[in-house]
């Protein structure tokens, strides 16, 4: 970066060292409730499973409590893809792996796929070429998640097929082959509950939740965050933006560019991280999208 | 991986393999469920293959389900 920039004085390095400095106070928490949220969520879900199958829960609520399940299945993995829970070489290395690798087993998403894909979202934002998350790009959220679907096809040569094929990641191979036995697996859970009288069971619990849930992540994990998903660099390529369904009702990604700027800051960490970074990075000139709403709104 | 090359072989044919392991029994038990009867006195399960089998072929030509 160059020093030459100046902002109130400021150069860029004095920026950024400051900026450093506020969000180092938000750095190095163990995110225990993104543990229980993870393991929590999958265990939920896997009990509706017997639940519905004896008759103690009717199907269309099984059907609902999985939709939310889908729904929220994502964001452990994705701390865990940070290495927020535990590090490389620290002692709860099994724990992360174990929350990336179960909470996404509603979504059928691969934890080290998503390790790798999104790893080079995160260098390549809004890259039309190298973005992975690329393909949710659209006029409207719906123009996004249909992108977003098609890119989830079977033949789908698009950006997540792209990145693994590129990537010289030394996980890739096994990267690769966790993510053909899970959806195997998942195929083959479905095929055998379908044939044994129960499609409509494996339907509404898992194969449409999933789905659904993805429309929702995609909507508001990567389309709401990053939209238009033109524009590139550290302080332009997602924004801080107001969600028409609030901060737990969009999962906090109002707060997606502290994730951006900072990604091993703890998801429940970004509002305050926000807060206390808001001013500087005013000054910075990030895209702040908010319609009338004052800046200490948050 | 010799195994890795049959499951690759497989997802070639992905989208029929789905059109016949889950969409042709959902097609036939939602029929049932919701008491739509089958044209020609045919089994649900029938129609279910049928439509599975098709979709499933178009959207291996197509590379695509939507």
């Amino acid at each position: 970066m160059s020093a030459a920039v100046e902002t109130n004085g400021r150069s860029d390095r004095e920026l950024t060292r400051e900026e450093r400095e506020i969000a180092k106070a938000y750095l190095g928490r163990v995110p225990w409730e993104m543990v229980a949220w993870g393991i929590g969520n999958f265990l939920v879900w896997l009990s509706l499973w017997p639940l519905v199958f004896l008759g103690i829960l009717p199907l269309w609520v099984g059907f609902l409590i999985a939709l939310v399940n889908c729904s929220l299945a994502y964001l452990p993995s994705h701390e865990a893809q940070h290495s927020i829970i535990g590090a490389e070489g620290t002692k709860l290395r099994w724990l992360n792996d174990v929350v990336g690798h179960v909470s996404t087993i509603p979504l059928v998403f691969p934890y080290r796929v998503g390790w790798i894909t999104h790893r080079r979202h995160h260098a390549y934002a809004n890259d039309p070429e190298r973005d992975p998350d690329i393909s949710s790009r659209g006029e409207t959220w719906w123009k996004g998640a249909y992108n977003s679907l098609r890119e989830r096809q079977p033949g789908s040569e698009g950006g997540y097929a792209r990145a693994m094929r590129e990537t010289d990641d030394p996980g890739r191979d096994r990267a690769l082959v966790e993510a053909a036995i899970l959806r195997t697996t998942h195929f083959a859970v479905l095929a055998v509950l379908a044939w044994s009288g129960f499609a409509i069971e494996a339907c509404l619990l898992w194969w449409l939740p999933r789905h659904l849930g993805f429309i929702y992540l995609v909507t508001f994990l990567s389309w709401a965050p990053h939209h238009p998903m033109v524009e590139r660099g550290r302080y332009r390529d997602t924004r801080f933006w107001k969600s028409p369904v609030g901060r737990v009702g969009s999962l906090w990604m109002e707060f997606h560019i502290i994730h951006h700027l900072y990604p091993k800051i703890p998801l429940l960490d970004t509002p305050k991280a926000w807060q206390a970074l808001e001013p500087l990075l005013i000054e910075r000139g990030i895209r702040d999208d908010r319609v009338n709403a004052s800046v200490s709104d948050h | 991986m010799k195994w890795m090359e049959v499951l690759r072989s497989l997802n070639d044919w992905g989208a029929v393999l789905f059109g016949v392991g889950f969409l042709a029994p959902l097609i036939a038990q939602t029929m049932e469920a919701t008491g739509v009867p089958a044209p020609f006195g045919w089994p649900p399960i029938a129609v279910g293959l049928m439509v599975g089998v098709a979709g499933g072929l178009v959207a291996k030509a197509r590379r695509s389900w939507v």
